[in-house]
């Protein structure tokens, strides 16, 4: 499995490259999502935080013994489920709570959708060097997309997929450096392994 | 239901027991009906959460009043409690009433009540009908009421938290407000919003904050207006469909499809998507005639109706396509119709031609106009047009503006420029035009071309100059030696692709003036610019030019003109150039075939200010015991105003008091008068129409007068001249009793032997050789000595006035002494000279010894040389300290010693080195007293007795001369000027 992996990537290098470009993204979209929910509680006159039970996104919980691919894989899965809940929030909110005219929160929540998106592309991208594109397309059963009714509800629940978003980008930036420390020693190992052999 | 039983078999005799029965009747049925008070059965609740109204039905035969009571079943606290009039439903048979709860009813569980009234008589209270709330322990989540209300502004809202089981209740806030809240039961807690404000797009949060400040539940409630549409019409366009068009004077404020408005025209309901625009529109495919536009939304309705003609509602599209052929004055717009129903519609159509920022219309009328010809442009011109049209008959309105088309006209040979020439006081000048506007220039130019040409001969001088060029200088001088005639005609014309223009011309004389006849006139500005006049001149036959420049340009000025029509005679004059405080020059010219004549002159400000500096050279002087001040003028063009005179400011410290205005501008200088002596400073200060100027100040002390110092001086010397006068007379009358008394005849000496000798003086000659007579000072040094050297040669210049000396030093009692003074200038007398023969001892050139005679009484005196002076080169100084020198007073000639090794007569040097002075001795103890040790010397010594007439130039004072010496000097001196006066006036 291992040499297989090793073997599916294109090198330390773009590699690295790939991750530091994952990374940028994810700072970006970090501070767009703080701008976004800042405008958000400044809308709806949020003076205080949200009494959230559990999470919206569902994955596999963190370990220390899943793998690289295995850690992007929960990564990518999670930024996947927020995206998906991101975009129904935004057409749930324009079908029921949009009207007048466009501001700059509107124009922060699309920012963020589209950041989003290029943060799955780069996730993805690892996710392919890791473990090939068969497992690129993690499944959204099971994901609550349609939100409350009411329209409070709907309000909260929009703002806790804001947070959703912002919470697995810091955590998708977090597990980043360790995705490359992992994949060095692990192609280090490989290569010495293999020397070893011969 | 009590009824009356009436029994009509009953007989008439018993007619007292009917009456008593019937009595008995009322009161058993007045009795039974209090008895049977229904009391309501089967009350029944139904409720409308979103109205928040609860309908209660009973059963209450026919009772119609009523009480009812409602209340919260928990904490029992009465919310309701009145007496209602009810009647019995026809449709249900059952009393219906309905009651609106300011809460919302899920809020709390409501207890209600109902017994029947009858006047003060009521029923039993009914069972106790129970609404149950929300808040119910089976429903033990957080929730909040009312969820997702639309009010219309300004309404009062109540909204109630149920807390969820086992939690505690924080706070209610709507939007960012804290409300205030009122508890309704154990779990709930409501608060009433009063005159509610706009919402925003998402509607106002009222959310429920629990006892740790976190957001647990919330509801949204959504503020806005009914719809209020207006001005509803409809249109048509193609001349089939309907466009129906109106305006919503109100945004609702509430957005969405369960939320938004709802339209319907003639029954056809649809949305509209939102618009900033108010203008809403809706197209029908076909002209219905009348129409009605209802307009909906939760808070309320609008509707409005119109009822037109198709043809009295036509409003056409806007032409399109549209093309031009353009040429140099005029053009023709084409366009097209979108329709084909256009073509036999009669138009009127509005061409908007915009040129440089203008806009001008033109209107075309025409069956299914779609070609005009704009007339009156100007060569190449850029020129945009748009078109629009309307309906000619029954017209309603313009149709829209067709998209904006731009053509050039085309081009033609320019205008002819606009031309002036400048002279200087010389044959110089510049030739100078106005460059043409692109629509005077009616195409691409190329240049301009100047010519001078003498008329009268074949002189003739071209130039050809670029298009960006408005001046040429040119220099007549050749000209005018070459040519005999008086001017020379200047041409410009201008050139463009297209051609050369008319030339224009102005005729230059060549016999230049530098008188300049015309006076000078003020020119006023106003707003329309500087406003001038002038009368009809007959030979004005072209036109009048009206010049003007800066006044304090001299030479080749940038010069700016107008024409004016020959009948006209005024003008204003209006240029963006004009500045505050410059001084313009306008000149009137008459033009006519011959060379343009100066008529009138002025001169103006646009605006006058304040001198931008003072006067030059402020000066003061003192005349008499008067000040006159004199200042310069101001330079032009630091006056920026026409100057009306001067105001003159005495300064007091920081304060400027004003002495005098001076309101003649050519005045130059101001007398100050009056003032006592003491420092003065003046400021003198300029002024025009706008104010005065900074001002320049001088300073000057005043003195007393001198002249009256010097009439008093000279006053005093005159009288003491006329004392001296006086008292001179008195002496010369009275000279005998004077002499008698002051100058008694000395006793003839008594010698023995043949010694006698004449009264007259002894005129000593001595020798040849000089002669040094030493007179010795016992407690000198003996190095010191006096000196006496007497050239023979000079003896008998010298002894011409020595008898008159020695008639006035007889006197016994009045000694003469004399010092001595050698130098090789002649001398000159540092006190009135006492005789002639002293005069001319100073005209000596040689080595002299003279003697000046100085008169006391009973003392013997010092002849003594300052060694000092004496031993430095041998050169006689006329030194005051010389003059003065001596000490401690006079010395008797017998203390003096004279060295006799200085004395002999082959010294060259009359005054030998450290020779002290030696006192003199009247010639009364001469002989006795001299000490000359040496023969020869004391033979002539013995000679010297006698009065010697003598050079007297300077008293010889002693060594250490003091104070009181002095004073005894000089009046000593005055005696013996005294005395020689007196001597000169006997007989």
């Amino acid at each position: 499995m291992a040499a297989r992996r090793t073997r599916g990537m294109t090198g330390p290098d773009v590699n690295r490259s790939t991750v530091a470009r994952a990374a940028s993204i994810a700072e970006q979209l970090r501070y767009e999502c703080s701008i976004l929910l800042e405008l958000y509680r400044e809308k709806e006159s949020f003076t205080a935080d949200v009494l959230v039970d559990g999470r919206l996104v569902s994955v596999a919980p963190p370990s220390s013994q899943l793998d690289t691919r295995d850690k992007l894989w929960r990564l990518h899965s999670a930024l996947m489920q927020c995206r998906s809940l991101l975009e129904r929030a935004i057409a749930r909110e324009e079908e029921e709570l949009g009207g007048g005219k466009k501001g700059e929160y509107e124009t922060q929540r699309k920012r963020v959708k589209d950041r989003l998106s290029y943060l799955l592309i780069c996730t993805g991208e690892l996710l392919k060097t890791a473990g090939g594109a068969a497992l690129l397309t993690p499944s959204l059963e099971g994901l609550e997309l349609d939100g409350p009714t009411a329209l409070f509800e709907l309000k909260l629940w929009v703002y806790r997929i804001f947070k959703e978003v912002d919470y697995w980008t810091i955590t998708t930036l977090e597990a980043l450096p360790s995705v490359i420390a992992k994949e060095r020693v692990r192609t280090s190992r490989g290569r010495t392994t293999r020397s070893t052999r011969r | 239901m009590p009824h009356l039983s009436v029994n009509p078999s009953s007989k008439p005799n018993c007619s007292t027991v009917w009456l008593i029965s019937v009595l008995l009747g009322l009161l058993a049925v007045h009795t039974n009906a209090n008895d049977v008070l229904t009391v309501p059965q089967q009350v029944s609740l139904s409720t409308n959460m979103d109205s928040q109204q609860l309908s209660i039905s009973w059963l209450a035969g026919v009772a119609t009043t009523f009480d009812l009571m409602i209340l919260r079943t928990e904490l029992n606290e009465t919310v309701f409690y009145e007496t209602v009039s009810v009647m019995v439903s026809q449709l249900s048979g059952r009393h219906e009433w309905n009651w609106t709860s300011v809460e919302p009813l899920q809020c709390t569980s409501l207890s209600i009540k109902i017994c029947s009234r009858e006047g003060q008589s009521t029923s039993e209270w009914s069972n106790t009908e129970i609404l149950q709330g929300s808040d119910l322990p089976s429903e033990e989540e957080w929730q909040m009421f009312p969820l997702d209300r639309v009010v219309p502004v300004g309404a009062n809202t109540t909204f109630c938290c149920i807390v969820k089981e086992g939690k505690q209740f924080g706070t209610i806030n709507y939007g960012n407000k804290v409300m205030n809240t009122t508890r309704l039961s154990r779990r709930s807690y409501a608060t009433t919003v009063f005159n509610q404000g706009l919402s925003g797009p998402s509607g106002t949060n009222v959310v429920c904050y629990n006892s740790f400040k976190e957001i647990v539940i919330g509801a949204v409630v959504f503020v806005g207006y009914p719809p209020l549409p207006s001005d509803f019409v409809c249109e048509t366009h193609d001349l089939t469909s309907a466009v129906c068009l109106w305006n919503e004077r109100r945004n609702t404020n509430l957005y969405k499809k369960t939320r938004g408005t709802r339209y319907t025209l003639n029954n056809r309901t649809f949305n509209l998507s939102w618009s900033r625009n108010p203008q809403k529109e809706r197209r029908v495919d076909h002209w219905e005639g009348n129409w009605t536009l209802l307009v909906v939304n939760l808070l309320g309705q609008y509707s409005l109706t119109d009822s037109a003609e198709l043809s009295h509602r036509v409003t056409p599209v806007a032409p399109e396509n549209l093309t031009f052929v353009a040429h140099a004055t005029n053009a023709t717009v084409l366009w097209q119709w979108k329709y084909d129903g256009y073509s036999s519609l009669a138009l009127f159509c509005q061409v908007e031609l915009t040129s440089q920022g203008y806009k001008t219309n033109h209107t075309f009328s025409g069956v299914g106009l779609r070609a005009v010809v704009l007339p009156d442009l100007y060569p190449y011109e850029d020129y945009s047009v748009q078109v629009r049209c309307g309906a000619q008959q029954n017209f309603w309105k313009w149709g829209s503006w067709s998209e904006t088309m731009s053509f050039t006209s085309s081009s033609i040979v320019p205008e002819a420029p606009d031309m002036w020439v400048w002279m200087n006081k010389d044959y110089t000048g510049q030739v100078i035009w106005k460059l043409l506007t692109r629509r005077q220039s009616r195409g691409l130019m190329t240049g301009y071309e100047v010519t001078l040409w003498s008329p009268g001969e074949s002189l003739q001088h071209t130039e050809i100059l670029p298009a960006d060029t408005f001046a040429v200088p040119v220099n007549l001088t050749q000209m005018a030696t070459a040519s005999s005639d008086n001017m020379v005609m200047a041409t410009v014309t201008a050139k463009n692709t297209e051609g050369v223009s008319l030339p224009a011309s102005v005729l230059i004389p060549l016999r230049l003036t530098d008188a300049d006849p015309r006076a000078v006139s003020q020119a006023v500005y106003t707003d329309s610019g500087f406003s001038l006049f002038w009368q009809s001149d007959v030979n004005t036959t072209c036109a009048y030019v009206v010049e003007w420049h800066n006044t304090s340009c001299k030479w080749n000025c940038p010069v700016d003109w107008i024409k004016v029509a020959p009948g006209n005679t005024n003008v204003s004059i209006e240029s963006a150039n004009f500045q505050p405080g410059v001084r313009y020059n306008f000149s009137l010219y008459s033009i006519s075939s011959e060379a343009p004549e100066l008529l009138q002159r002025w001169q103006g400000y646009m605006q006058e200010l304040v001198p931008s500096s003072p006067v030059l050279s402020l000066l003061t002087t003192q005349e008499d015991s008067d000040i006159l001040l004199t200042w310069g003028h101001i330079p032009l063009v630091s006056r920026r105003g026409f100057l009306l005179g001067y105001n003159i400011y005495i300064s007091s410290g920081s304060q400027l008091t004003l002495l005098a205005n001076l309101s003649d501008p050519g005045s130059r200088s101001y007398t100050v008068k009056g003032l006592s002596e003491g420092s003065y400073k003046f400021t003198v200060k300029a002024y025009t129409s706008a104010g005065e100027d900074t001002g320049a100040t001088a300073s000057i002390m005043l003195e007393p007068f001198t002249d009256w110092l010097i009439l008093e001086i000279l006053a005093s010397l005159g009288v003491t001249a006329l004392f001296l006068v006086i008292v001179t007379f008195l002496c010369y009358k009275k000279r005998k009793w004077v002499k008698k008394a002051f100058y008694p005849d000395i006793p003839e000496p008594k010698l023995p032997g043949d010694w006698s000798r004449s009264q007259a003086p002894l005129d000593v000659k001595p020798p040849h050789h000089s002669l040094v007579h030493m007179v010795e000072r016992p407690e000198w040094d003996s190095s010191k000595e006096a000196l006496v050297v007497i050239p023979e040669e000079d003896e008998d210049e010298d002894g011409q006035g020595i008898g008159d000396e020695l008639v006035d030093t007889d006197e016994p009692t009045s000694l003469r002494y004399y010092n001595h003074v050698v130098d090789e200038r002649p001398i000159r007398p540092r006190y009135p000279d006492s005789s002639d023969s002293s005069a001319s001892s100073l005209d000596s050139a040689r080595t002299d010894v003279t003697y000046t005679g100085i008169q006391t009484s009973g003392s013997s005196f010092v002849f003594q040389l300052d060694p000092q002076g004496s031993s430095e080169g041998h050169q006689p100084q006329a030194d005051p300290s010389f003059c003065a020198g001596g000490g401690g007073g006079y010395r008797p000639q017998m203390q003096s010693r004279v060295p006799s090794d200085d004395t002999g007569p082959a010294s060259p040097n009359p005054f030998p080195e450290s020779q002290a002075a030696s006192g003199y001795k009247p010639q009364s103890s001469w002989q006795m007293d001299s000490p000359v040790d040496d023969g020869e010397g004391r033979s002539r010594a013995s000679s010297l007795g006698s009065p010697t007439s003598i050079a007297s130039t300077q008293f010889l004072l002693p060594d250490g001369e003091d104070d009181t010496e002095e004073i005894r000097q000089h009046s000593s001196s005055a005696a013996t000027w005294l005395t020689n006066l007196l001597s000169s006036t006997k007989p």
